[in-house]
């Protein structure tokens, strides 16, 4: 989003002061650094601060938000210009914010800059830059997660007010979060997906409750919220009343990742490990003679391999400019919904004992037991293999929909009539 | 298919299409399984004209491709050839002719290599046992014999070696593995046509009693075939896979029409999820069959030196998909899919045959431990 008014700083000139800013300004990344294993995150409010000031040293640098929009507090700089600078950056502590900032950076703001007014994008985008907002998603609910259009998280008019009541869960790194994104109910009387409105809602304002959610495998990444008579105003809305789905869309197709392009996925080439988790883990029992745990460490092999064929194969669709590409760039989700199970199990099998106790504190001895707790991730976790399916029967193949119970009635009934449901049709 | 084919490899691909169409479409086919060769008279001069021989053999004995990989091209071929299961031994014409290209002696290469190329003699390959392991050298032993060689055993799944002219054979010996080209019509040879599950192909069971050879036959040195022996069975593994991938998207597409015209409970049987999901889960694991073989193309042809990794990985993988997609595509069509007359049972057939020839997916799997010197 370059202003065309004003002179492009030349590239090679561009790298040397980044260079230059980078190693005045930030230290060395320590190349012994653990990197994270998912179960072992754990931050706080606390914890975060330090990260948040490299993030408003960059801003103040000139150096956040380098291809967002100027008046919003960007560089309005081409994408060669990121790049440029991650590639410079890379030896260097960047600031780490952890997977609230994935969300803020990849996820709300992408979206809002789509869809929330200019007033409240001057309001909000330059605070992001400086280190000072970190948002989140309050999108599923206890009982919303596939059906995301389901929500019967409300918000009702209240003279200039809105009051917002019910609960929010599956939302990462809230824990550490100042904003929640909200997809809230602001018509009942409407089918499910035209009622809905989304808001900006200050995590530490009164009635919002954040509590961790403690997972399977013991780490509390997500979180739940309860809103209680939570107050809002219109200056608080993200795009226009009663559109939310429309700005839902766009949310989830940055949050599905093809905003950020399979298009960089490089064919996997070259000499690559058998399995090495697996195979550690055989030696380790004295059972890598035997052929079918040598059957198993292969399988997940070739799987492993066939997910990196599969992803190139998508970008290669996404380049040609097939039809329907976006279709077949959720078959990438469903394929490791679909291994990623088979593989944990895997693991099991051929750890035995090793998979099922390890000494206190042993952090690589519980790899894999944790992995197997992670299994299913891919397969429930933004929308379960079973709504990838009908994304893909309906809209790659063409195979007609199942009847629908609650797409052309108003939410209020269908709610009403949800438990008591027959299949007989009560219109 | 490959995503990225040049102007030239798709119209290759759609001369291919072309010419199977009007000369031998699945119609074709069946009449083709009830006669006693299983191949048209004129099908392989015919196909040689278009070039199907030809790809893996460089220009001075005769070959030549489309875009300068050769592998690329005959995967596109076979893909199509798979599509409308073709007859007839293009693999194995294929690995016998780079076979000879590479390590032929002088004779072999200026008289055999131009016929093979040019469709006008039959040339198989005989690697696997009886019962059809893909083990190296274990099917035919090889014994120095005075200034000669004897080779004797049974080798199984021999494509057309009822139609051949010429059988490459690879043996074990002392020495290591060694290969050699044999006419049909040796003294004790002896060639056993079989019936079998594959409708649209023809396999033979070989015996070699004590049959008596010379240097004159060797194809390439003593004992020294080992790598050779590999790169044939990986082009073997990438155009097999090819055609496997055409049979299967084939076979899926007329399953997923169905799915949408057959009406069962008041709509179409495609509209329920039980179906739907099925269906979706094939299609997932058709796409992922086709990024596999174009990564085995790429691996293969390049001669790359994960080849033979590359290969065994998309073997296993395509494998165990096509033989669940075809028994996907059958439970969708249901009853009809157990008629003579519909068409899936060739593809059933087909598929389940391409699975296990040049070795099935748990060799293949075996075969990656060893290549990482598990």
């Amino acid at each position: 989003m370059a202003d065309a008014t004003t002179e492009l700083p030349d590239l090679d000139e561009y790298r040397a002061q980044a260079r230059a800013w980078l190693e005045a300004n930030l230290e060395r990344r320590d190349p012994n650094a653990q990197v994270r294993l998912r179960g072992t995150e754990h931050r706080t409010h606390e914890t975060i601060k330090p990260e948040k000031a490299i993030q408003r040293k960059l801003y103040d640098g000139g150096y956040a938000g380098i291809t967002w929009p100027k008046e919003y507090g960007g560089q309005g700089l081409p994408a060669s210009y990121e790049r440029v600078f991650n590639e410079e950056a890379r030896g260097y502590r960047t600031p780490d914010l952890g997977v609230a900032g994935g969300t803020t950076f990849g996820i709300c703001v992408p979206t809002m800059l789509q869809h929330a007014s200019p007033e409240y994008l001057q309001n909000h985008i330059p605070k992001v830059l400086a280190g000072e907002e970190l948002w989140v998603q309050f999108f599923s609910e206890p009982g919303a997660g596939s059906d995301l259009a389901g929500v019967t998280t409300k918000a009702e008019k209240d003279g200039d007010r809105w009051i917002l009541n019910g609960s929010k869960i599956w939302s990462s790194g809230a824990a550490y979060a100042d904003w929640g994104m909200c997809l809230a109910r602001t018509n009942w009387d409407v089918p499910k997906h035209r009622g809905l409105t989304w808001f900006a809602v200050k995590i530490d304002q009164p009635g919002v409750e954040v509590l961790p959610v403690r997972e399977i495998n013991g780490d509390a990444e997500f979180c739940q919220e309860f809103f209680d008579d939570v107050e809002l105003t219109d200056d608080d809305m993200i795009g226009e009343l009663n559109q939310g789905w429309t700005v839902a869309n766009t949310m989830l197709v940055f949050e599905r990742g093809a905003g950020r392009g399979e298009e960089l996925i490089p064919r996997p080439t070259g000499r690559r490990q058998l399995a090495p988790d697996l195979v550690a883990l055989a030696k380790d029992g004295g059972r890598e003679k035997d052929p079918y745990v040598r059957q198993l460490i292969a399988k997940a092999h070739i799987n492993d391999f066939a997910t990196g064929q599969l992803g190139a194969r998508i970008g290669d669709h996404i380049r040609a400019g097939s039809a329907n590409a976006a279709g077949i760039a959720s078959y990438g989700k469903l394929f490791s919904g679909t291994f990623q199970p088979v593989r944990a199990r895997i693991g099991m099998e051929i750890g035995q004992g090793a998979a099922l106790t390890w000494d206190e504190g042993d952090l690589s001895g519980m790899a894999t037991s944790l992995n197997y707790l992670n299994g299913r991730v891919m397969s429930i976790a933004g929308g379960t293999n079973e709504v990838q399916r009908n994304g893909v029967g309906e809209r790659v193949l063409g195979l007609p929909r199942e009847p629908s119970f609650d797409t052309d009635r108003p939410f209020r009934d269908v709610v009403r009539d949800a438990t008591n449901w027959t299949g007989k049709t009560t219109k | 298919m490959d995503l990225n084919l040049s102007d030239d490899q798709q119209l290759l691909r759609e001369t291919t299409a072309k010419f199977i169409a009007a000369s031998c479409p699945l119609t074709k086919v069946r009449e083709l399984a009830e006669t006693d060769t299983g191949i048209d008279p004129d099908y392989l001069a015919q196909t040689a004209e278009l070039g199907w021989y030809a790809l893996l053999v460089p220009e001075e004995h005769g070959g030549g491709s489309i875009s300068g990989d050769g592998l690329s091209d005959a995967a596109i071929v076979a893909e199509e050839r798979g599509r409308t299961l073709q007859p007839g031994p293009f693999v194995p014409m294929n690995v016998v002719g780079l076979a000879l290209a590479e390590a032929g002696t002088a004779a072999q290469q200026a008289e055999v290599l131009p016929a093979i190329v040019a469709g006008e003699t039959v040339a198989t390959w005989a690697v696997a046992s009886e019962k059809g392991s893909y083990d190296a050298g274990a099917a035919l032993r090889c014994a120095t014999n005075g200034g000669g060689f004897t080779v004797s055993g049974t080798a199984g799944l021999v494509q057309d070696a009822h139609l051949a002219d010429w059988l490459l054979v690879t043996a074990g010996s002392e020495q290591g593995l060694t290969q050699f080209l044999v006419p049909a019509s040796a003294s004790g040879v002896r060639i056993e046509k079989l019936d079998g599950l594959d409708l649209s192909r023809r396999f033979s069971r070989v015996h070699f009693d004590d049959v008596a050879l010379t240097e004159a036959e060797l194809v390439g040195e003593v004992g020294g075939a080992g790598a050779l022996v590999e790169r044939q069975l990986d082009v073997a593994v990438t155009l097999s896979v090819a055609e496997s991938v055409g049979a299967m998207d084939e076979n899926f597409t007329v399953a997923l029409e169905y799915a949408k015209v057959r009406t069962a409970f008041g709509r179409p049987i495609g509209s329920f999820q039980a179906v739907k999901h099925q269906l979706a889960d094939a299609s997932m694991m058709l796409e992922a069959s086709k990024g596999m073989a174009t990564s085995a193309v790429r691996s293969v042809s390049t001669q790359a030196e994960d080849a033979s990794e590359v290969a065994s990985m998309v073997k296993s993988f395509v494998g165990d998909a096509a033989i669940d997609l075809t028994q996907t595509c059958w439970q969708v069509f249901g009853g009809i899919g157990y008629t003579w007359e519909h068409d899936h049972h060739l593809f059933l057939r087909r598929l389940t045959a391409d699975a296990s020839l040049y070795g099935q997916p748990s060799w293949h799997r075996e075969r990656i431990c060893t290549i990482h010197g598990l």
